[in-house]
């Protein structure tokens, strides 16, 4: 039924945002990577490179083929989990899509926040240190030694599999979508992530790249208040063709394919799964030549509540808590903050301050990394922290223990 | 040929002369029973004094024929209808409601009282109120002048084929024009009948010639007709005698009446299938468990084996009644003075509901008769304008040849008929599929060479899918006539034009004058007899108040939405706007709200420093 057989605009935004994050975690390693050895030792630097690429692709490449058959299991057995129910499985998808771009958007607009993010994330599980003493001597001293190896490959295989989720999840929502409509938007979209990311790690202007960013997660948003408003489009549809029979699918575009006592408008046209064309307003705008109640009501309550909650977060992060109540944060409405019971590990604030500070000297000190503020003899811990790396066979055993305390010092 | 053939008639039948014109006076109440017609499900009937099916009429050409019918319904007003007859002078007696009368109200009766002067054939009767006659209304109705009839046979047979649905119309009416039904699929019937049962056994003798008179009194399907390994040789249409046409196959819309000779075999040792065959292509969907065949059984040996369902290769072939010529060899009307041209079409309006419309307009019932607006408007009765502007009225000069031209701009076939009047058939296109690549097609003088010479004529014929035919006929019976598709659906739906012949003959002629007790039936249902379309006595051409179809459904966007577009555009834009503002502004404390919102156990690390 649809025409778009070869580019799914929902799955491109959504490879070229995972895309970014999978880059970041990159571009964070290796100028962690150069700034850790550098020029020191170029053997090792370039070793260690291969081991950061080697992870990334290989986890991509796990990624790409559990993905692939996930969409390709899905439309092999579409028709018989949806049968008739389809518009109401449509529109239920939808929903959950929009809830989850929607959830991945925002970060987009705080790469910087992103990218630190990542760097505390590696940062800890750098220093993470085992429970057990001798976990070192097995798992750990692989772990270690591929280190560079093991932390993208992971990384980018859990955020890939996310990607794969949310390709899916975003692909089989637009309409009449078909597994040849998925190649070449992942295609495009992992090309524009990459060179995103590259413009990121090599320093292009930061406002030109916050602009872009703000480009790319408005259309992104564009997007997902459209499958806001089709989810409910799609709820209308699926009760008027299960009042009329499903016949009035067979119908067109014209009078009678829709209910004419919930539409606001309807135009003779312009259907995005039978005419040329508007299938791409479809997906970026959600246009529908059946303007239900619903539909038009979910899509401009969609951008009230998200000004609404942008509003908030700008107003919070400029005073760092919401207005009207001092003591109230974005996080505090979350419920899930009072079940995992959060406020009872928050921090004192001299606890946090000294925290702070420490993380600050890992974070703003990432040129000379953790090793070179903080610890006794800089240089050589430095060497010990990536003999590991190296693998040196001879002091493997020593070494290790060595590294393992310094790290410990280091960090906690 | 034309001679012998009348030698024959003189000796079979001599005894009946023309002067012995009878009275037949038939007394029928409608009501409500339970009566199993396919042998499957019974369901509610309509019965006619009690009992179901309705009668067979059998009367001589010339004969009067006084039928009081009365309402017996308690919430259902009715009428009757007698189809093909042409009542001369006697309009108000041809039955359809707001038309040539008032609707009989439940206690009432009507009589219906008229003589049969020019007809003889096979015609039917039925309620023209909607929905009835799929609830059984119905019943053949033979006109028989045996002196005149130019073909020889030994016995007469009437099959009467129909389609049966298990639900009644007053439950699949409000179903069919509705919100819900909006592309106006017409309900599917259960089973093909035939004389009011299924699987008929039709004994017949070895070496005899049966006259059958096939009548399709079904409100919805055309059928196709066959029986195994027999000819049929059609001798009349619809009331019209023809030149004999052999054919293996019949197609009858519904309302089509065939006559054919079938001469039986001379062994008896094997019996025959009879079969119909739904007319498929007419069916918005096919239901798995609908059988599309129907076996009947022609049966020469009760002690033989019944025969088993028939099969054929191909439905193409059967016979196109287009090529059939009438036996008087009636030559084509001269030019039309008067062409209508019509184009079909089925679409919604703003209620929702699937109408049918002839030039953009459904038909909808005007206040008062349109035959009793003729009467009551004086020397505005030529004014086409007087009848509504809701009711497709024509106004047709007297001993005007007429062309109706009819473009079927739908997907489907429709059976129309002409009230009053046989027509000629002078063109019907092929069928054409505009899914595949061709344009419906609507008529165009350029595609004629010429007409033929002795064009079919009939009363009801079918139009194929988005094609179109002409037919001709000559005004030349003063009366206000309905042309219309005679799928009941699609009356309902108001596939109809009205035709008003020769005004001023009508108000002239006095046996045409409305008799007290068509007066009386309009007063008792409170019905207007008297003023135009609106029911307006001072004023005719002022139509305040008429009835009118519903509004159409605009083509683009109505103020509601213009607005609810702004609305959306304006959401979408500022939304954009605070997306922009937010991804722009400067985040103070980013490592602070990270280590926050990460999570990490930052407690831990810090005691175990």
């Amino acid at each position: 039924m649809g025409k778009n057989k070869v580019f799914n605009v929902a799955v491109f935004f959504v490879v070229f945002r995972e895309c970014l994050e999978a880059v970041i975690i990159v571009s964070v390693l290796l100028s962690f990577l150069k700034q850790a050895i550098g020029s020191k030792d170029k053997k090792l630097y370039k070793k260690l490179v291969f081991q950061v690429w080697t992870g990334v692709v290989t986890g991509f490449i796990i990624c790409l083929a559990i993905g692939g058959g996930f969409i390709g299991a899905y439309y092999r057995y579409q028709n018989d989990i949806f049968g008739n129910a389809e518009d109401l499985w449509e529109g239920i998808f939808c929903m959950v899509a929009t809830i989850m771009i929607t959830m991945m958007g925002i970060p987009m607009l705080r790469m910087n926040k992103m990218q630190s993010k990542w760097r505390v994330k590696i940062a800890k599980s750098l220093v993470e240190k085992p429970e057990r003493k001798r976990d070192y001597f097995r798992l750990g001293f692989l772990a270690r030694r591929y280190a560079m190896f093991i932390l993208p490959f992971i990384t980018v295989l859990r955020e890939g599999l996310e990607a794969v989720v949310f390709v899916a999840g975003a692909g089989i929502t637009t309409q009449g979508s078909v597994a040849t409509a998925y190649p070449l938007p992942v295609f495009v979209g992992l090309i524009a992530g990459g060179i995103v990311g590259f413009l990121l790690y090599y320093g292009a202007s930061r406002s030109s790249l916050q602009v872009f960013l703000v480009i790319s997660t408005g259309i992104l948003y564009l997007i997902s208040a459209g499958l806001f408003s089709r989810g409910a489009w799609y709820f209308e549809n699926y009760r008027f063709n299960k009042a009329t029979g499903g016949d009035a699918s067979e119908s067109g575009d014209g009078n009678g394919s829709y209910n004419i006592k919930k539409a606001v408008y309807h135009i003779n046209c312009c259907n995005p799964e039978l005419d040329n064309g508007w299938d791409i307003f479809n997906a970026l705008l959600g246009w529908q030549n059946t303007g239900y109640l619903s539909s038009i009501l979910c899509y401009n309550f969609y951008w009230l509540a998200l000004i609404i909650a942008l509003s908030l977060m700008i107003y919070e992060e400029r005073n760092n808590h919401l207005p009207f109540f001092k003591n109230l944060q974005m996080k505090h409405l979350n419920p899930g903050y009072w079940l995992k019971n959060k406020k009872a590990n928050e921090m004192t604030r001299e606890q946090e301050l000294e925290l702070l500070n420490r993380v600050d000297d890992l974070e703003f000190d990432d040129d000379g990394i953790i090793v070179e503020k903080q610890v006794v003899s800089g240089s050589n811990k430095e060497d010990s922290f990536y003999d590991d790396g190296m693998g040196k066979s001879s002091h493997a055993e020593s070494k290790d223990q060595s590294d393992i305390k310094v790290n410990t010092d280091t960090l906690d | 040929m034309t001679l012998t053939a009348m030698t024959k008639l003189l000796l079979v039948a001599s005894f009946f002369s023309f002067t012995s014109a009878q009275t037949h006076t038939f007394n029928w109440t409608t009501g409500w029973g339970t009566y199993n017609v396919d042998g499957v499900k019974g369901r509610e009937v309509i019965t006619c004094n009690g009992e179901y099916p309705w009668p067979d009429v059998r009367v001589s050409k010339g004969d009067r024929v006084e039928i009081y019918l009365n309402n017996g319904f308690t919430d259902a007003n009715t009428t009757l209808h007698v189809h093909g007859l042409f009542l001369k002078g006697q309009n108000q007696f041809d039955g359809p409601p707001f038309l040539t009368q008032c609707p009989i109200a439940p206690g009432d009766t009507m009589l219906y009282n008229f003589t049969v002067e020019d007809n003889i054939g096979t015609y039917w009767y039925h309620s023209h109120t909607a929905g009835q006659y799929q609830d059984g209304f119905k019943g053949k109705f033979i006109i028989e002048d045996t002196e005149n009839f130019p073909y020889e046979y030994d016995e007469e047979v009437t099959l009467e084929i129909g389609e049966w649905y298990h639900k009644t119309s007053g439950e699949l009416m409000p179903a069919f024009m509705n919100l819900f039904n909006p592309t106006g699929a017409e309900p599917i019937p259960q089973n093909l009948i035939i004389n009011n049962t299924m699987n008929l056994t039709w004994n017949v003798e070895p070496d005899t010639t049966y006259l059958v008179r096939l009548v399709n009194t079904g409100g919805f399907v055309s059928q196709y007709f066959w029986i195994e390994d027999h000819n049929m040789t059609v001798v009349e249409v619809d009331g019209v005698f023809t030149e004999r046409n052999t054919t293996d196959m019949l197609y009858l819309t519904i309302a089509q009446r065939y006559s054919f000779l079938l001469t039986t075999k001379s062994d008896t040792s094997k019996n025959f299938a009879i079969m119909q065959k739904f007319d498929d292509t007419m069916l918005d969907i096919i239901p798995s468990d609908l059988q599309l065949n129907a076996t009947s059984y022609l049966t020469y040996n009760s002690d033989a084996d019944k025969p088993s369902e028939n099969f054929v290769d191909s439905i193409d072939d059967y016979l196109d009644d287009f090529y059939l010529v009438p036996y008087n060899k009636t030559e084509l009307y001269d030019e039309a003075d008067y062409r209508i041209t019509l184009d079909l079409q089925m679409d919604n309006l703003i209620d929702g509901i699937n109408y049918a419309f002839f030039n953009n307009i459904t038909y909808t019932t005007p206040k008062v008769p349109t035959l009793m607006t003729v009467l009551s408007a004086g020397e505005e009765a030529t004014n086409a304008a007087i009848y509504g502007t809701n009711t497709n009225s024509f106004v047709l000069e007297k001993d005007q040849i007429v062309d109706i031209v009819l473009n079927n701009l739908d997907t489907g076939k429709h059976p129309f008929h002409l009230h009053g009047h046989t027509f000629q058939t002078i063109w019907r296109d092929r069928p054409y599929d505009a899914d595949a690549g061709e344009d419906p097609h609507p008529f165009d003088d350029d595609d004629v060479d010429s007409f033929p010479q002795y064009p079919m004529m009939r009363d009801t014929i079918y139009v194929n899918p988005q094609s179109n035919f002409v037919i001709r006929f000559k005004a030349d019976n003063p009366g206000v006539w309905f042309f219309h598709c005679h799928i009941e659906w699609h009356t309902i739906q108001g596939l109809a034009i009205v035709l008003i012949e020769d005004p001023e003959s009508i108000q002239a002629e006095s046996s045409q004058a409305l008799t007290q007790n068509s007066i009386d039936v309009c007063n008792n249902v409170g019905v207007l007899y008297q003023g135009n379309a609106a029911g307006n006595i001072a004023d005719y051409t002022d139509l305040t108040g008429q009835n009118i179809q519903q509004k159409s459904i605009p083509s683009g966007f109505t103020a509601k939405g213009v607005v609810a577009m702004t609305f959306s555009c304006l959401a979408g834009i500022l939304g954009l706007l605070t997306i922009a503002v937010y991804g722009l502004m400067e985040m103070p404390d980013v490592e602070q709200k990270v280590i926050k919102e990460l999570d990490i156990p930052l407690t831990e690390l810090i005691s175990n420093k």
